[in-house]
């Protein structure tokens, strides 16, 4: 199967989908910046949400009914929300780190260390 | 009349029973409270004397109530003392008495008819040939056919009842009640009265123990005198408690109450004895008091239990009660059923000791017929076993066991050693303990139970009295200490009440028991007030103390001529005037003198009691003399003297006026008439019996003693033996014409004999005390010996058990515990290195580890798929 | 621009052959997200770090218009990059102080990352492709992708109606009689959800009044006392 050949299907957005989630992941990892890593969630949820919308996609799939329909895409509103709320609480807390520790470089936040 | 005599009764047992309750409330106040009552519980003085003084009204509005809705009507005490030329005139008035009470006649001659002939038949068997003896006891009987039965008119007015029932079965009920007759009413006012005085006194006297003291008596291991905190809330919380025992005893409706308080009273008296409880000697007389009265009590539980388990009840009165269909049930009482009222309420064996008695007879019945009919021929037999005799012996042992315990709480003789021991305790304990109440217990118990004794057990009783008297009196003659001379005379007092009761003087026995009271606490006080003052109980340092201490000294010598009765023994204008002892006395003397001739064997119980009147003049008066008149014999005693505080002579003349006065009687009121009253049915006409113990005897009525001849030349023998003594006292010990040491010495032997007690202590020692410690010696050597040597061998086998348990637990068991411990440990430590606290480090897990689960899941997938 | 894309949508729905215009729109937007995601990562500044996530959110929801969804990209562009976006940059505005914009991370950390990514890429584009429900040839027919606008269903369902096809047989469902549920209870516990947190959030990031040790203590003293 070809990619770029064939007409744009579920597998297209899946691809695109695996692209952000890994580089969501990725700035997790090397982001030493809290808000870096709140930035890497933000692109995790977002790879999520293109996969969620490709199954629910009406079009994607032409003659056969979508995988998921309707739900799909109510699923991927209610991840935008909670990606929202996640957001609103992470700075919360990166504001109350940064207050407290005076820094915002999450490798000095190890006081839970073993 | 019915419904009146039924309000006097619950207003007598409420009156009663709060003055019963009252010293509770202050025991408990007291014992709660004490302490914080003022400094050193000062207060707590008020509080008990305030208590037994409310019982003292309480029991007076009692007494005030008795006598207005049942005016004694003058008996034959009464007659013979205040007016007795006039007796039997006294006589048909006191039958009018009784006829405006609307009594039947009738009945009364139907008991007259018959009683006459029992009397007769009594004499004309014993005595037939006796007609100067038999003359007064004919007499008494023809006297009563006269008189349309005037004894037995003047019926028994009694209250029973139950307060509250604490146990109830068909076989037994238990409960607090009451039985109030004029004896109760009487010994009320009495105790509570005397009481009230010792209590004043006692705050006085025991004011040493309102701040710490040294006791002299104690010394210490270190050399030193005892130093304890004063404990004068206690002695007083004691004294309540023991008021609270004691008229729990007067009043109590049955057997069982009484038994109980009288425990109550012997812990109380264990207390008050043990008051110095430091002193080994306290301490030791305590328990020898208590464990003496146990010996008593033993007796009494038998008493207790032939009654029980022959009769089914305790009570003394009748009992009424409403059973389901509304009637009313009359449950009799131990009285009643003794003496019922169809056998003219003379004593009979009951049904029930009969039946009881001839169980193997009842037996055989049962096994033939069915228990119906079984129920029926054992009724119809049973008046042929009693002829027969069956079940004399149980009432014959119910009657003794009840008397042993009398003798214990009594001083009788072999029970009388604790007594003399007992005056360890406080001077004001002495007084109202050991003369005046708790061992009045025992003749009052006696006198209640009066009615269920038969006359085999009078004798014993007589005996027991006559040889107490006798024992005691010689050993006082000789005791040097004051409080001792006071106890034996306490204990031979004792005895004479008891020969009272056991001649069937019951009106006698009381009537000394009340007046004996009075001038015993008096007696017992003013050697307290002496003590006081010299601070030794040892006569022979005393003397000369009456300028010093004139309060004391009179008020002891009204006392002393109470005691041994003195009066005139003729008659000024138809009055005999003498102190309270002196009727009393005479009325004992005169029983005995009945007695002894109606039953000639029996003389000698005569001439106990006459001796005795000497020896009691003689000791009683060689105390008074030796302790206020003549020189001081020790001047550093002499010097400290004082007389003693108001508060302590204030009860002291009180007491005097009473001990003077006690035994007068205003036309028909006086303490003899009133206990006349309460004379148990049946009683008054004598009676004759016996053969189990001792040759059948004739009891004699009391009112046999009455009669001019007998009483007149009774007077004048106490008269002469009384005063015998107290010359021969004044012969020893004021004018010196003897030199009383030299006596001692010409008569050494029994100086020595008399001046250790007859041995009594000495004897016991050896019989009892020396082969209980052998037994428990040899009780012991067991123990360690045997017991002890298997106890260790277990042990040893248990220790060695126990250290292989233990090398179990500590290498295997502790080992995998250990072990377990170190490798969760160990690892925890090693795990520890992977929280390194980095979140994207943790992020970089979750990547992996998602990897490397897609990468095994993918392979098992594969291997699955492939496998097949 | 939201205007703008339903236009295009619709000029594609009447299709125009020659240029697949889907496709190219669609390689477009997926180049654009991928592309800044990456710069994103890539980024050292923290500012830039967050207009590139900006622009790639944005991108991201022009991929959802031209999967049909134009109510999630609507959302997207209204919440994401509207909302939270802005959310984001206040925070690195309070906190881009000079040492902190870029903090630069260690060499062998990012090789490890890149390591790992990789392996984590691979596993999901496996996964991507070779899926049996949606690999193989799933065309959309240029005439026949006409579809009904989806914002209207989802609207309804949210409200509790589902007015939207069967799942299974992509059929329209009757609306007579046959019952099924819309997403209004999740929808309210959402909303409540948004609501709590965000309550919260505001509790945790106030200004706190910092006591003094010496008044703590003096607090401390007196509770004992008390």
């Amino acid at each position: 199967m070809n990619l770029l050949s064939d007409p744009v299907g579920v597998s297209h957005y899946l691809v695109v989908g695996a692209l952000l989630f890994t580089t969501g992941v990725v700035c997790m990892v090397v982001k030493r910046n809290a808000l870096g890593v709140l930035m890497g969630i933000e692109l995790v949820l977002n790879g999520a949400n293109v996969n969620f919308v490709a199954f629910g996609s009406p079009v994607l799939r032409g003659e056969q009914a979508s995988l998921l329909g309707l739900d799909g895409q109510a699923m991927a509103l209610f991840v935008i929300l909670l990606a929202a709320a996640e957001a609103a609480v992470a700075l919360a807390i990166t504001l109350n780190f940064y207050n407290n520790h005076a820094t915002v470089d999450v490798d000095r936040a190890d006081d839970l260390k073993g | 009349m019915e419904l009146v005599e039924t309000d006097l009764g619950a207003t007598l047992s409420t009156l009663l029973g709060l003055a019963w309750l009252i010293p509770l409330g202050s025991f408990v106040a007291i014992l709660f409270f004490g302490p914080k009552m003022g400094p050193h519980g000062r207060n707590s003085a008020w509080v008990a004397t305030g208590a037994i003084g409310t019982s003292f009204v309480l029991s007076l509005f009692a007494f005030g109530n008795w006598m207005v809705t049942h005016p004694p009507v003058s008996g034959h005490h009464g007659d013979d003392h205040g007016v007795s030329e006039e007796a039997g005139h006294d006589d048909h008035a006191a039958w009018d008495v009784q006829d405006r009470a609307g009594k039947t006649p009738a009945s009364f001659v139907n008991f007259a008819e018959e009683h006459g002939e029992a009397a007769s038949d009594g004499h004309a068997d014993e005595h037939g040939d006796d007609h100067a003896e038999a003359h007064a006891a004919d007499g008494h009987a023809e006297h009563h056919d006269d008189h349309g039965h005037g004894e037995h008119a003047a019926e028994k007015i009694a209250y029973s009842g139950d307060w509250y029932r604490l146990y109830s079965s068909p076989s037994l009920v238990l409960s607090i009640g009451w039985y109030i007759d004029s004896l109760t009413v009487f010994l009320f006012v009495m105790v509570t009265f005397i009481a009230t005085c010792i209590h004043v006194y006692a705050s006085g006297y025991m004011h040493d123990e309102l701040h710490d003291i040294t006791d002299h008596e104690v010394t210490l291991a270190s050399g030193e005198h005892l130093h304890r905190p004063g404990r004068f809330p206690r002695f007083f919380q004691a004294l309540s408690l023991f008021c609270f025992s004691m008229l729990g005893i007067v009043i109590a409706g049955n057997l069982a109450m009484v038994f109980m308080f009288w425990e109550l009273v012997g812990i109380c008296s264990w207390f008050l004895i043990g008051f110095y409880f430091e002193r080994k000697s306290a301490s030791t007389a305590a328990n020898k008091a208590f464990i003496v009265n146990r010996v008593g009590d033993f007796g009494m539980l038998i008493g207790l239990m032939a009654l029980w388990g022959a009769l089914g009840t305790l009570h003394f009165g009748d009992s009424v009660s409403v059973d389901a269909d509304g009637h009313q049930v009359v449950q009799p009482g131990l009285f009643s059923l003794v003496r019922p009222a169809e056998n003219g309420h003379a004593l009979q064996v009951p049904d029930g000791m009969v039946v009881a008695a001839a169980a193997n007879r009842v037996g055989d019945i049962a096994s033939v017929v069915s228990p119906e009919e079984a129920r029926a021929v054992v009724e119809e037999q049973v008046s042929g076993w009693r002829a027969r005799g069956y079940g004399n012996w149980l009432l014959v042992i119910a009657g003794l066991g009840i008397f042993c315990g009398c003798m214990g709480k009594s001083a009788q003789v072999p029970l009388h050693v604790w007594l003399p021991d007992a005056m360890e305790g406080p001077t004001p304990v002495s007084a109202l303990v050991h003369s005046a109440t708790m061992v009045a217990a025992g003749v009052y118990l006696t006198g209640r139970f009066y009615p269920v004794l038969s006359p085999d057990v009078l004798v014993v009783i007589a005996y027991i009295g006559a040889i107490t008297l006798f024992i005691a009196a010689t050993i006082a003659l000789v005791c040097t200490d004051i409080k001792r001379v006071l106890a034996y005379s306490t204990v031979s007092q004792l005895g004479y009440m008891m020969l009272a009761l056991g001649l069937g003087g019951w009106v006698a026995g009381l009537f000394h028991l009340v007046t004996h009271a009075f001038f015993k606490s008096l007696l017992f006080m003013c050697s307290g007030s002496v003590i006081h003052a010299c601070h030794t109980n040892d006569m022979r340092r005393m003397g000369g103390l009456l300028k010093k201490m004139p309060y004391t000294g009179w008020t002891m010598l009204v006392g002393c001529l109470a005691i041994i009765g003195a009066g005139i023994p003729f008659s000024l204008g138809g009055l005999h005037i003498g102190l309270s002892g002196y009727y009393s006395k005479d009325a004992i003397l005169a029983q005995a003198l009945v007695y002894s001739r109606v039953n000639e064997s029996h003389a000698l119980l005569w001439y106990a009691a006459a001796g005795g009147a000497a020896m009691t003049a003689f000791y009683m008066f060689r105390l008074w003399f030796m302790t206020f008149l003549g020189e001081p014999r020790d001047e550093h005693v002499a010097e400290h003297v004082h007389e003693s505080p108001a508060v302590m002579t204030a009860p002291l003349v009180v007491l005097a006026v009473m001990a003077v006065i006690a035994g007068w009687s205003i036309g028909p009121l006086g303490v003899a008439a009133l206990l006349e009253q309460a004379r148990p049915l049946g009683t008054a006409a004598g009676m004759t019996g016996g053969g189990l113990l001792t040759a059948a005897v004739t009891v004699p009525a009391e009112a046999a003693s009455h009669a001019p001849e007998v009483h007149v030349y009774a007077t004048w023998v106490a008269f002469a033996t009384a005063s015998s003594g107290v010359l021969l006292a004044a012969v020893f010990y004021v004018w010196r014409l003897i030199n009383p040491g030299l006596i001692a010495t010409t008569l050494r032997p029994v100086y020595t004999f008399l001046e250790n007690k007859w041995y009594f202590d000495e004897i016991y020692e050896w019989i009892f005390v020396k082969p209980a410690h052998g037994v428990a010696m040899l009780a012991s050597a067991n123990d360690r010996g045997i017991i002890d040597s298997i106890l260790h061998l277990v042990a040893w086998a248990s220790r060695q058990l126990a250290a292989v348990d233990a090398w179990v637990d500590r290498v295997v068991v502790d080992g995998v515990v250990n072990t377990l411990a170190s490798v969760t440990w160990s690892s925890g430590l090693r795990l520890r290195d992977l929280q390194t606290g980095r979140l994207r480090q943790y992020v970089m897990f979750i990547v992996v580890g998602t990897v490397a689960i897609f990468l095994l899941a993918s392979m098992m997938l594969s291997t699955t798929v492939a496998s097949p | 621009m939201m205007q703008a894309l339903v236009a295009t949508h619709t000029l594609l729905a009447a299709g125009s052959p020659g240029i697949n215009w889907h496709g190219f729109f669609f390689l477009l937007f997926a180049l654009l997200a991928c592309g800044l995601a990456l710069a994103v990562v890539l980024a050292d500044n923290v500012v830039r770090m967050a207009f590139y996530l900006v622009l790639s959110l944005g991108a991201t929801a022009g991929l959802f218009f031209l999967a049909g969804a134009e109510f999630v990209g609507a959302m997207q562009l209204m919440i994401y990059v509207g909302g939270t976006l802005v959310l984001l940059i206040f925070g690195v505005m309070l906190t881009a102080q000079e040492p902190f914009v870029a903090i630069r991370t260690s060499t062998r950390d990012k090789v490890l990352a890149g390591v790992v990514g990789g392996a984590l890429l691979a596993v999901l584009l496996q996964a991507a492709l070779t899926g049996p429900a949606w690999s193989g040839h799933t065309a959309v027919d240029a005439s026949a992708g006409v579809s009904q606008p989806t914002a209207t269903p989802l609207g309804m369902a949210l409200v509790g109606v589902r007015v939207d096809g069967d799942v299974a047989s992509g059929q329209p469902s009757p609306v007579d009689g046959q019952v099924r549920s819309g997403y209004l209870l999740p929808f309210e516990i959402v909303s409540v959800h948004l609501l709590v947190v965000l309550v919260g959030a505001a509790y945790l990031a106030r200004t706190k009044r910092r006591k003094s040790s010496a008044s703590v203590r003096d607090e401390a003293l007196t509770g004992v006392v008390r």
